[in-house]
């Protein structure tokens, strides 16, 4: 073989080793190139199953609800974007602790509403009307947001969370498995996390010090693959 | 013994110098291997009745390196004017295959040329040239440019390849490392796409990376295929020590790969390929910065070789013709008009000029030619017209000598560079071992942080440049050896150039080395009842036979004042004392008051005389006729303007001067004075002369001989350095460790400072080379981390660091460019 077939023989070899590799890490990975998303919804179904009581359909809000242990706070996905009157991703919390500390619910930005003694916060994905396959269940409602707005979905390497962007830096996390949930080598014990960004409720009145029943602290989170210091309205819960 | 160079390609590091040393050495018949790094030639000494070349060559080839053949065959291509289809170009290619000696010939009807195959010795390009001319076509003028030097040529392809190798690379190693680094800076959000973010596409993020290094490591393909085959043949290079950190690194991160796919998303942050990538493209930049510095070390050699015209005029028959270079041979009538180069070494027949020797011996003065003076290939002549008769060609001319002469030292080694070559060759191993027990060691002290202690791995093995080490010591004595040449100054070897800078003692011979070496005679003393003239024509015809400059400054001394030369009938030369001769049956005694001493002449009456003349510097010669003392005839010999300024500048140097001279000691101490010698060696024989250094080496001193005679050639080989001066004869030039191309004295403190810079720049070197890695090595391995929880070396600022360690040499050594001559006369 001449110099030139050796090479064309080189470079064929080494691209069949290349596509080889692309082709058994697609395999090992269940021939989806979204593992963030694919697992996050087998994750996300284990924390249903873990607090089935807690999850419930909220027909006021057009989806399904996924309460916190203490009934505090509550994580709401739409069933169809078409049909929900106000979110379709959202916290709905009691404004109780953050009126005592000051709320001036008038003063709040567009993406809140407080009614009844409520606060909503979250964001609209989409409008398109919904047309599930099978039956409608909360997972099959938080697999549509997996595949048609996959950008409102992250990993949180830091605390191996995932989560849903709920818009303006509000976020509900869930442990990627509740039987690994440690960082670096540390129990943190934090199945789901509610997390309200402060500064708009800072901006309408409270006072972060005043607020019972949420924690408010600094948080690692993920900006690209940038780890930033950010505080944060946090309500942690243990489900096991 | 017979001795080769042979131009050597794939060696990257000093280990592969030292490996084909090694393999080379091993081989029955050979007496001597050097392998220079920065030249990439192998200079082999060897017993060719014992070994054969091809043996050396295969031996070579063997261990993974290529042997660049020589081609003893001509290649040309000519330009054909006439064509005008297709056939012509077959019946050009037909007529010229048919000559004896031509290999191949292939017409292109195209671009009209001819491109033509030939073995020189069996026809001449004339030939070639006529018989395109007789089949009808007209063979224009060759163009220079398609004659172009083979290995510049493959060094300029060499470096355009590493410099195309390195914008691929870049241009894949930019966007991995955006993409990997990107995300991760903290203080600016960079624009970043949103499809293969490394925590929500963390797979894509993967693949996307490893897609964009394996063009990187296609191009870097050498890495792997020299460095795993050192290292599979036990004997690791640099090669070795990028292709296992690389490889290292995208294996890790392959695995990660598979990890993150497995869902084990926290791998995201350990993948390594940006590492590859980037090692990779820096490691090609400092080769390709590498290639251009090596070939700036070699300018001055180059310079020399291009400087020889291509083509000289011939007369044949009283007609003049142009024919190439190479179709010269001795005995030709070579017609040489103003502005053109003199083509070969000859002696003019006709004509008057001056001629500008610069390029040879670094003399800016042109230098007056007339019928019966020597010219020299690739001087200019400025004036006038002249015919020489060709005597030198090809590798035979004063030029084609001074560039082996060149070629050789800077083939050769300087004893300073064993302690490099000894490092080198343990210095791979060394460090893969290194490397390896850095990382178990902070794998073991991190209780299993595998990212860790890899990143510690790779940035030991890259960081570590056995480059450096190699280059120190051989571009130094190439761009050193390069400027000597430039300047008329020619350094046989790395251990002469030495050497030189330890020189506290210079000894002088006197004759053509302080003094012009031109004696005339200044004055005839005879006795009563002789006449002058009858003395100076005795003593003249008596000297006719003798070739010392005394002698001869005599003859023309009688020739000047009109007198005629006797025949002589008996001639015999009395070394160091004098001559004896018979003339018209009388026996005449010329020499020295030793030679009269031997004879029992008296010299009463004339001695006073003789010493007074010889305190004036003068150099008295008694003369007796039919052993009776007749009178003196003296001879004077000018100093050289340069002597004086010369030997100042050495003392200031810090280094003793001596003079040695067969005259008496009140004449060499009249010269001494004038020239300003510290020590007087007088009255000594040629014979003695050797025996006169060895006792100044005995007095532990490091002595430096110079000289230009025959009679000196024992004293330059027993001196720590001889230096053959000037017009020196050729056996002095071969006895001679440094050969000053003119007689200029000046030269011999520029040749010391130059010794003395490069063997400064070499230590430079070898303190940086050796200083780098002695730092570079433990900071890499973790060592400030562990003391004072310092910094920890990203392998990417190691192959930086790695890289421009061996450019740092290189430009260091190229500084040498900027050497100055010692200034005096000039």
């Amino acid at each position: 073989m001449n110099k030139n077939g050796k090479l064309i023989a080189a470079v064929a070899a080494a691209a069949v080793l290349v596509v080889a590799i692309i082709a058994a890490v697609v395999q090992t990975a269940g021939g989806n190139l979204d593992v963030v998303g694919k697992q996050s919804i087998t994750s996300f179904e284990t924390i249903l199953n873990t607090i089935p009581d807690n999850v419930k359909e909220d027909e006021i809000n057009g989806g399904w609800s996924l309460n916190a242990p203490d009934g505090s706070v509550s994580f709401i996905w739409a069933k169809d974007y078409s049909q929900s009157p106000l979110h379709d991703v959202m916290l709905e919390l009691d404004a109780a602790p953050f009126v005592s500390a000051g709320l001036d619910t008038d003063k709040l930005p567009d993406n809140y509403a407080a009614y009844d003694g409520m606060l909503m916060v979250g964001t609209k994905l989409g409008t398109e009307k919904t047309v599930n396959e099978g039956e409608a269940t909360p997972l099959a409602a938080y697999e549509q947001i997996v595949n048609k707005h996959r950008s409102f979905i992250n990993y949180h390497m830091d605390m191996d969370h995932y989560g849903v962007k709920l818009g303006d830096d509000n976020m509900f996390e869930w442990a990627k498995n509740m039987e690994t949930n440690t960082v670096k080598n540390q129990n943190q014990d934090k199945d789901i996390v509610f997390a309200l960004n402060p500064e708009p409720l800072i901006a309408a009145g409270v006072d972060p010090e005043k607020v019972e029943g949420w924690v408010y602290a600094p948080v690692s989170v993920m900006e690209g693959a940038k780890t930033l210091e950010v505080y944060k309205f946090l309500k942690p819960f243990n489900l096991k | 013994m017979e001795s080769q160079i042979l131009n050597i390609r794939g060696m990257t590091c000093a280990a592969c110098a030292q490996r084909i040393e090694k393999t080379v050495r091993k081989l029955s018949g050979i007496s001597q291997a050097n392998v220079n790094l920065a030249s990439e030639k192998l200079f082999v000494e060897y017993d060719s009745s014992a070994l054969e070349l091809s043996a050396i060559k295969a031996a070579v080839s063997k261990i993974g390196y290529e042997v660049v053949e020589k081609s003893e065959n001509a290649n040309v291509t000519i330009p054909i004017g006439g064509m005008t289809c297709a056939a012509c170009a077959k019946r050009i290619e037909k007529v010229v295959g048919k000559l004896e000696g031509v290999i191949s010939t292939s017409v292109n009807f195209a671009t009209e040329k001819a491109t033509v195959t030939y073995d020189p010795q069996k026809v001449r390009m004339s030939a070639i040239r006529a018989a395109i001319e007789k089949a009808g076509y007209k063979a224009l003028e060759v163009n220079k440019a398609d004659a172009a030097d083979e290995d510049r040529v493959r060094k300029q392809r060499e470096i355009k390849t590493l410099w195309t190798k390195f914008i691929v690379s870049a241009v894949f190693s930019v966007p991995l490392l955006y993409v990997a680094m990107a995300p991760m800076i903290k203080f600016v959000t960079l624009p970043f796409p949103a499809g293969i973010a490394p925590m929500e596409y963390p797979l894509i993020y993967a693949l996307v990376e490893l897609l964009l290094v394996v063009p990187v490591i296609g191009v870097g393909y050498k890495f792997y295929t020299i460095g795993f085959k050192a290292l599979f043949q036990r004997s690791p290079n640099m090669d070795s020590l990028i292709a296992i950190g690389t490889t290292a690194a995208v294996l890790y991160s392959i695995y990660n790969t598979f990890q993150i796919a497995e869902g084990h998303f926290m791998a995201v942050d350990s993948l390594y390929f940006e590492s590859a990538g980037v090692i990779i493209t820096l490691i090609l930049l400092g080769k390709s910065l590498e290639a251009v510095s090596k070939g700036r070390t070699s300018e001055a050699i180059k310079k020399l070789m291009g400087l020889a015209p291509k083509t000289a005029i011939i007369l044949e028959d009283g007609v003049e013709k142009e024919i190439p270079i190479d179709e010269v041979e001795i005995g030709d009538m070579i017609l040489v008009k103003p502005g053109e180069k003199i083509p070969v070494d000859g002696t003019v027949l006709g004509g008057h000029t001056a001629i500008d020797e610069s390029m040879l011996t670094g003399e800016s003065m042109p230098v007056d030619k007339k019928e019966g003076d020597q010219v020299y290939a690739a001087s200019l002549n400025t004036t006038g017209t002249i015919q020489f008769r060709a005597e030198k060609i090809g590798s035979d001319t004063a030029l084609a000598q001074i560039i082996k002469l060149v070629e050789d030292a800077q083939g050769s080694k300087a004893p300073i560079a064993q302690m490099a070559d000894i490092v080198s060759g343990y210095f791979v191993p060394v460090v893969c071992v290194i490397a390896l027990l850095s990382g178990i060691a902070w794998y073991i002290g991190t209780a299993g942080d595998l990212k860790f202690a890899l990143t510690i791995f790779i940035s030991v093995l890259v960081i570590a440049c056995p480059c450096a080490l190699g280059l120190a010591t051989p571009t130094a004595i190439m761009v050193g050896t390069g400027k000597g040449a430039e300047n008329g100054i020619l350094i046989k070897g790395g251990e002469a150039l030495e050497t030189a800078h330890k020189i506290n003692t210079i000894v002088f011979d006197k004759t053509g080395t302080i003094t012009e070496g031109k004696p005339t005679v200044t004055d005839v003393l005879a006795i009563e009842g002789v006449s002058k003239d009858l003395l100076l024509q005795l003593t003249a015809s008596a000297e006719k036979g003798s070739e010392h400059p005394l002698g001869q400054a005599i003859v023309h001394g009688a020739e000047d004042a009109g007198l005629t030369l006797f025949a002589t009938e008996h001639f015999e030369s009395l070394t160091g004392r004098g001559i004896e001769a018979k003339i018209n049956g009388e026996d005449i005694l010329a020499g020295n008051r030793k030679l009269m001493t031997e004879r029992s002449i008296s010299l009463t009456g004339m001695e006073e005389a003789s010493d007074q003349l010889a305190g004036e510097g003068k150099t008295p010669m008694y003369v007796a006729i039919n052993g009776k003392l007749a009178g003196i005839v003296a001879v004077a010999d000018v100093v050289k303007e340069s002597s004086r300024a010369a030997i100042e500048r050495l003392h200031k140097m810090g280094i003793e001067v001596a003079m040695i001279t067969g005259d008496n000691k009140r004449t060499a101490e009249a010269i001494a004075k004038q020239v300003g010698i510290d020590r007087v060696l007088s009255e000594v024989l040629p014979q003695d002369k050797s025996d006169e250094v060895r006792k100044l080496q005995a007095e532990g001193r490091k002595v430096a001989m110079v000289g230009d005679g025959i009679n000196d050639a024992p004293a330059l080989a027993q001196a720590d350095i001889g230096i053959a001066i000037g017009s020196g004869t050729d056996v002095a030039m071969e006895s001679a460790d440094i050969v000053l191309m003119r007689s200029d004295l000046m030269d011999v403190p520029t040749a010391i400072n130059l010794s003395k810079q490069t063997i400064r720049n070499i230590k430079q070197n070898l303190f940086w080379a050796f200083g780098y890695n002695v730092i570079g090595i433990p900071i890499a391995a973790g060592l400030l981390h562990l003391l004072f929880n310092g910094p920890l070396l990203n392998p990417i600022f190691a192959a930086a660091a790695m890289s421009l360690s061996s450019v740092s040499v290189l430009t260091n050594a190229l500084r040498l460019k900027r050497f100055k001559p010692t200034t005096g006369t000039r």
